[in-house]
């Protein structure tokens, strides 16, 4: 009778070891992003969006397990030791069983070092340092792509546009330094002439370097904006207000999110016409069936466009979810064993993780991660109806000069 | 180069207008209760919050939404006062000092959340004034900002005329020299405190307001800005106007032409903020009560 009931003990304790779930049965789900400043609270607004969009669907259908799935979001304001407490936080204090999330890469390289010490998975939707999948962590993942995967392509394009004379101008921060080091890299071998400058994360005149590039001569063929947040869009302004781009001299790329909100309009206006910039998203390109219904529940629910920001976010709760169906439990290491095992149809693609240790960056990172260039025809057009330049097989169009 | 440098010298005293007029709101709330207000660079967001709803929601046109916004910014730094600040001075508190940081700092951060939370966090900008640019040789210039400096100047002046012209101004300066004596002479220094908290407010609303076409709406866009205030006021010399005015075009040009100027090129723009400060470090140095400021100024 003693050994029975010890028996029961023990498997009673090694079902509450493997089913963190709280008193009342519900799994909750970690969430981090910049709410506030000096975040990209947009973007991180943006993320939270989805992923509750995610967690409402989870839970129409059911839940995980035979639990609701909850999500708890900590605002990590683009602060890496924001970042770290939230981490803390939620596994420690709330007991997450996964963490999802973040859009800064500084934050992001905090918030790895905690999930990999607290043994708890975590899913990086939108910071994209190479560092982050480099250090080769067993409990973290991307699904995000890294810098030098991403902008090699975006690379492949300037190069095949025909761009000679290329200026750049790079906020200080792991992402941009991490984007200008990748495109410099590809650009020098292929001969393109680079002007490379830094500037703060919080400028908001450009004004005086912009000048400077307008009077060099010969003008820049490409000014190459490495920005996120209101940083960005006043470049995409100041750089139109003093003639300098776009133009037919010179053409003007904005690589940050803000590019794809519909916000960018109210900001640039006339600005924003022939304005180049990037996405991990384009309609009419088949990706998988999930992809146009979840825009629609998005538009819907938000009243706006989402972009592949949204879309990681809303993938990397699903990715949770899947996880814990397939490992059966909560269990960080089954979870992790899991999600390297995965192929899950999301919004873009089958997603996987690489298992391969070179490049560094490739470790527990999707490979798949798709990229497009689009140039703005037109004022007010949202992203979606823009000129698709890249890639190749995909491409609409060349590029237009006003 | 001529050319740039001149376009550079334009563009310097177009911010430092900017500046100015933002820094004149803190100087003259410091000269007059003596704190110094940490929430500065929140009024100025929410004058250009105002300002941009006035003109969206409501189609006020630019200049009106930018009076009205203003406004309604004094009377918020009214209520301010009376409800946060008189304590100081009716020794209702005993570390003055303390009380004062504290409670802006507070502040400061309560209304950049609460602005995050009412207006939410995507970017805004107000209607252009002017749309366009003007050119004239090989230099152009958007025409924004040719009507924001116009109307700084214009604020400027208006302030400086009721500060040194009016009865009112007379009983600011007065308290600004000595309360005690101020009261003594039949001014009533609680007026005064209100008088010149709401003005401050105002003129950093006006800052906020003028900017929303120029630069962009934001909850945290007061941050930065204010941080150049201080570096103004003390650059020009706590509690002194015509310190504030020039060292605030001293500070735009600084950024301007010293970011250009910059001996590695590459770099200029990451050290921009950076040149203001080292040019604060310098005077301080050699004047350390700044270019035009008392030798003591402290609360009583």
């Amino acid at each position: 009778m003693k050994k029975c009931f010890s028996l029961l003990v023990c498997c009673l304790m090694a079902l509450g070891l493997t089913l963190p779930v709280n008193a009342k049965g519900i799994i909750k789900i970690g969430g981090v992003g910049p709410l506030s400043a000096p975040g990209s609270f947009e973007s991180g607004k943006e993320m939270k969006m989805a992923m509750e969009q995610a967690i409402d669907e989870i839970n129409g259908a059911g839940g995980v397990l035979g639990k609701k799935v909850a999500l708890v979001f900590e605002d990590t304001q683009g602060l890496p030791e924001k970042g770290t407490a939230a981490m803390e936080r939620l596994v420690e204090k709330h007991k997450a069983v996964a963490v999802v999330g973040e859009f800064h890469s500084s934050v992001a390289k905090a918030e790895i070092e905690v999930a990999n010490r607290l043994k708890v998975p975590l899913i990086i939707a939108e910071a994209w340092a190479d560092v982050i999948t480099a250090k080769q962590y067993k409990y973290v993942f991307r699904i995000a792509p890294a810098n030098s995967l991403f902008y090699s392509k975006i690379a492949d394009w300037i190069k095949a546009a025909g761009f000679k004379t290329v200026v750049m101008i790079t906020e200080n921060s792991d992402y941009g330094i991490g984007v200008e080091r990748v495109i410099r890299e590809q650009l020098k071998t292929a001969g393109i002439k680079i002007t490379s400058i830094t500037a703060e994360r919080t400028i908001q005149d450009f004004t005086p370097q912009l000048l400077r590039f307008k009077m060099s001569k010969p003008r820049p063929d490409l000014l190459f904006g490495i920005f996120t947040g209101a940083g960005e869009l006043l470049m995409v302004k100041q750089a139109h207000e003093i003639g300098l781009a776009p133009t037919k001299e010179t053409a003007m790329f904005a690589v940050g999110t803000d590019a794809l909100h519909k916000e960018f309009w109210e900001i640039t206006g006339q600005s924003g016409k022939y304005i180049l910039t990037k996405t991990g998203y384009y309609p009419g390109i088949k990706f998988t069936e999930k992809t146009e219904p979840f825009i629609k529940r998005f538009k819907k629910k938000f009243n706006r466009e989402p972009t592949f920001a949204a879309m990681e976010a809303y993938e990397a709760v699903c990715l949770v979810a899947d996880a814990i169906k397939r490992a059966g439990s909560t269990d960080p290491d089954a979870m992790v064993t899991a999600l390297e095992k995965t192929r899950f149809t999301g919004l873009r693609g089958v997603i996987r993780f690489s298992l391969d240790r070179e490049p560094k960056y490739m470790y527990h990172q999707w490979p798949g991660t798709p990229s497009f260039v689009i140039q703005y025809t037109q004022v007010d057009q949202p992203y979606t109806d823009a000129l698709l330049l890249w890639p190749k097989e995909y491409s609409h169009g060349s590029l237009i000069k006003p | 180069m001529t050319e740039y440098l001149i376009l550079q010298a334009l563009n310097g005293l177009i911010i430092g207008l900017i500046y100015a007029l933002m820094a004149l709101g803190l100087t003259l709330i410091f000269s007059v209760l003596k704190i110094v207000n940490f929430a500065h660079g929140e009024l100025y967001m929410l004058g250009a919050y105002f300002s941009y709803y006035l003109a969206k929601m409501f189609g006020f046109p630019p200049v009106l939404a930018v009076l009205s916004s203003i406004i309604i910014v004094f009377f918020l730094g009214v209520v301010i006062e009376v409800l946060f600040l008189r304590p100081v001075y009716t020794g209702a508190v005993e570390r003055k000092d303390e009380y004062a940081i504290l409670i802006t700092f507070g502040l400061s951060i309560f209304l950049q959340n609460l602005a995050l939370f009412v207006f939410g966090p995507w970017t805004r900008r107000s209607p252009s004034f002017v749309s366009g640019t003007t050119s004239f040789c090989s230099l152009s210039i958007s025409n924004d900002r040719l009507v924001v400096s116009a109307l700084a100047i214009v604020f400027m002046v208006a302030t400086l005329i009721i500060i040194g012209r009016t009865f009112i101004g007379k009983g600011l300066r007065a308290v600004s020299q000595d309360r005690e004596a101020a009261a003594i002479a039949g001014i009533n220094p609680f007026k005064m405190n209100l008088l010149a908290f709401g003005a401050g407010s105002a003129l950093a609303a006006a800052g906020g307001a003028l900017i929303g076409p120029i630069f962009l709406i934001f909850p945290t866009m007061g941050a930065m800005p204010v941080i150049k205030s201080f570096v103004i006021i003390v650059l020009g010399g706590m509690g002194s106007i015509k310190g504030c005015i020039i060292a605030s075009l001293i500070l735009g040009e600084a950024e301007s032409l010293g970011s250009v100027l910059f001996p590695d090129l590459t770099r200029g723009l990451a050290y921009k903020n950076a040149i203001g400060l080292l040019f604060l470090v310098v005077v301080l140095l050699l004047k350390p009560t700044g270019l035009f400021g008392e030798k003591h100024v402290r609360m009583k």
